[in-house]
């Protein structure tokens, strides 16, 4: 026993040591192409830009200042994450069902849908959002279908409906595999358990199946929202130009208007809108558990 | 609520005390209970039973046999594809589950991981809209009927296979159901936690007054604490009996086997009474035509070995045959040998007993029975 106590910080120290050999080579990868950029790009955002995309040399905080004041960019900040959760929870509304539902296949049917669902992203993004632009557009089939109903079909392209509509099928996927994952260890014998209880269908669903699926949901919300937040391609297509969110915005800055630092500096921002959502995040699942 | 109501001593109760009022009046009865999936060959066919008030009553079986099938049915998870259940003369077929009123415990206990015991516990009442301060005096009382007070604020992952075993047992009787329901409540418990719980459901189910319907695979299990069994068979109540009944009359050899070991002997029914097999002539208490085929089945524990020293032992009447003792197994409380009479290999059990044991390989033995062990069926009967 007491020998078992002492060799075993030795024992920790060589685990240690084998660990860190594992891990180095993606360490290493990590330093070198994530890392170091990130810091370069930190540091881009403290130089001055001049006139012709070109980058002074000193360092000075007029792009973080002008930044953080200009009532313009909080705008977008809080746009970006607004439509980013709106997205995450119509993303969420959308999936939960199908998954629930493909969750209960037999095997064979189950291993088949889940393909299905997943299918999309063999398909590149830029396609499907071209897709939604010949779906959503004037003549296109949605209006259409609002036309024939009698109805006045509104403007569902070039604005912010026509983002919310084409990144919520486009991230789906993901978030279907995430609450699969989850619904993969909700056992039916606790909804039979619970119904002998004297527990409607409804009652639980909301008493078993879903604080039990908690856990994958929340992980599917947080892929979402990440991806959302980041998306580019899909927002600058379906928005026309006229929905200016964090990756647009850094997009024109950094192409169009070649303001370097200011495209830097934006960056930075969408990185610690993502350090909050995985706060957010890890707080939650800690009251989930 | 009912689990204060007639304390009985602890220990075994006698097994056809009456427990509360109303027994004798049937409370749950299956008709003709048929289930079929698809085109299969149906899981349970021509189900019919009666138990009373009180009762409790084993399904035995091996698995596959549909027992499972037809607690569920009964607890309403399965629908049936033909035949009633009645609770207390009432229909309830048709109902769902959460409308039966039935407490069921599960294999795997099934109990919610995300929710402490108390709050497992407390479902069933929630669900029955109890008041919060009633459902706590209530939930402690079934808790502490199991002997886990002191656990109530525990989840479930925290607590061992028997304790959760215990709170699925609690969460199912504070509702006050009017049937228990168990599936192998056992089976994921070590042997000493086995016989020390299937003692302790006996004994809440008493004290209760309770009816239920405790499905096993395991004969011991089920004539332990079952006022009478069930044995199913390939969705057929083969025979149902107390377990008194059931181990020294069973209906047909497939019980017979089922909740004991068996010799099988084949032989002919001589006029006289007598059967021939091979070269002897046993004795048995059946009657028949002469000529017929018959199997006979004698326990292993009821026959008695003697060495061959003196004169021929046994009482008059007895079966007494010559045999050579062929294999001994020690299995601690018993000797099992195997001992060739004739063309036959017999299996005799013994008890142990200190000092040397009695018979090694190649003694020359008699065996030696009394013509009411030896049951007779018609040949072909068998399984």
């Amino acid at each position: 026993m007491s020998a078992a106590v002492l060799t075993r910080p030795r024992a920790d120290w060589r685990g240690g040591t084998v660990l860190m050999a594992l891990l180095a080579p993606i360490l290493l990868v990590n330093v070198l192409t994530f890392l170091a950029p990130v810091i370069n790009l930190a540091m881009l955002s403290f130089r001055g830009s001049g006139p012709g995309g070109s980058i002074q040399e000193g360092l000075t905080t007029a792009t973080w200042t002008s930044l953080l004041t200009d009532s313009f960019y909080w705008e977008i900040l809080l746009g970006t994450v607004w439509t980013s959760l709106l997205i995450t929870f119509l993303t969420l509304i959308c999936s939960y069902p199908l998954a629930l539902w493909v969750s209960r296949l037999g095997a064979r049917w189950r291993n088949l849908m889940m393909v299905v669902c997943i299918s999309p992203l063999l398909v590149s993004a830029v396609v499907r959002t071209y897709g939604w632009m010949i779906l959503l557009g004037d003549q296109g089939f949605v209006p259409g279908v609002i036309r024939a109903m009698g109805m006045t079909p509104p403007r569902l392209l070039f604005n912010e409906t026509g983002v919310i509509i084409g990144l919520t099928e486009i991230l789906m996927p993901y978030m279907i595999l995430s609450l699969l994952a989850g619904f993969g260890k909700l056992d039916r014998t606790l909804e039979d358990a619970a119904g002998t209880l004297g527990a409607r269908p409804f009652t639980v669903f909301r008493r078993i199946v879903l604080p039990l699926s908690l856990p994958g949901l929340l992980l599917g919300c947080l892929l979402t929202f990440v991806l959302a937040v980041s998306s580019f391609i899909t927002p600058k297509l379906l928005g026309g130009g006229r929905v200016v969110l964090l990756a647009t915005e850094i997009y024109d800055q950094a192409i169009v208007t070649l303001n370097w630092p200011l495209a830097s500096a934006l960056s930075i921002l969408v990185l610690v809108v993502f350090g909050a959502a995985l706060a957010v995040y890890g707080q939650l699942s800690k009251l989930v558990d | 609520m009912a689990i204060a109501r007639a304390p009985h001593a602890a220990g075994e109760a006698p097994r056809d005390a009456a427990p509360a009022a109303g027994l004798n009046s049937v409370h749950l009865t299956l008709e003709a209970l048929e289930k079929r999936y698809g085109n299969l060959p149906p899981s349970v066919s021509a189900l019919s039973l009666q138990l009373r008030q009180g009762e409790l009553l084993g399904l035995l079986g091996p698995s596959g046999c549909g027992k499972t099938t037809t607690l569920r049915m009964i607890s309403g998870l399965v629908p049936v594809t033909a035949g009633r259940i009645l609770v207390a003369g009432r229909d309830v077929t048709a109902l769902p589950p959460y409308r039966r009123d039935m407490g069921v415990v599960f294999q795997a206990y099934a109990l919610f991981p995300h929710m402490t015991v108390a709050e497992n516990v407390a479902f069933g009442l929630e669900m029955r809209k109890v008041s919060r301060a009633e459902a706590k005096e209530r939930v402690m009382r079934a808790l502490g009927m199991v002997r886990l007070e002191a656990l109530a604020d525990r989840k479930p992952r925290e607590l061992s296979g028997g304790q959760q075993q215990r709170v699925a047992l609690a969460r199912a009787l504070v509702i006050e159901p009017s049937i228990l329901l168990l599936d192998e409540p056992l089976s994921n418990l070590d042997a000493k936690l086995r016989d020390e719980m299937r003692n302790e459901i006996r004994d809440i189910q008493q004290r209760l007054g309770i009816t239920a319907v405790f499905v096993t695979h395991d004969q011991v299990e089920a004539m332990a604490i079952c006022d009478r069994i069930g044995v199913m068979r390939a969705g057929r109540l083969e025979q149902i009996a107390t377990p008194l009944e059931m181990y020294e009359r069973p209906a047909t050899p497939f019980v017979a086997d089922f909740v004991g070991r068996m010799n099988h002997l084949r032989g002919t029914r001589l006029d006289g009474g007598g059967v021939r097999v091979g070269e002897a002539v046993l004795a048995t208490t059946g009657t028949g035509p002469a000529g017929e085929a018959l199997l006979l089945m004698v326990r292993p524990h009821r026959i008695q070995m003697t060495p061959v020293v003196a004169a021929r032992p046994g009482a008059t009447g007895q079966n007494v045959q010559p045999g050579t003792v062929r294999r001994v197994t020690f299995v601690g409380d018993a000797l099992h040998y195997e001992v060739t009479m004739g063309a036959e290999t017999m299996l005799v059990e013994s008890s142990t007993v200190s000092g040397p044991q009695s018979f090694a390989v190649g003694d020359a033995v008699f065996l030696a029975w009394n013509p009411d062990d030896t049951l007779t069926f018609p040949a072909g009967t068998e399984a």
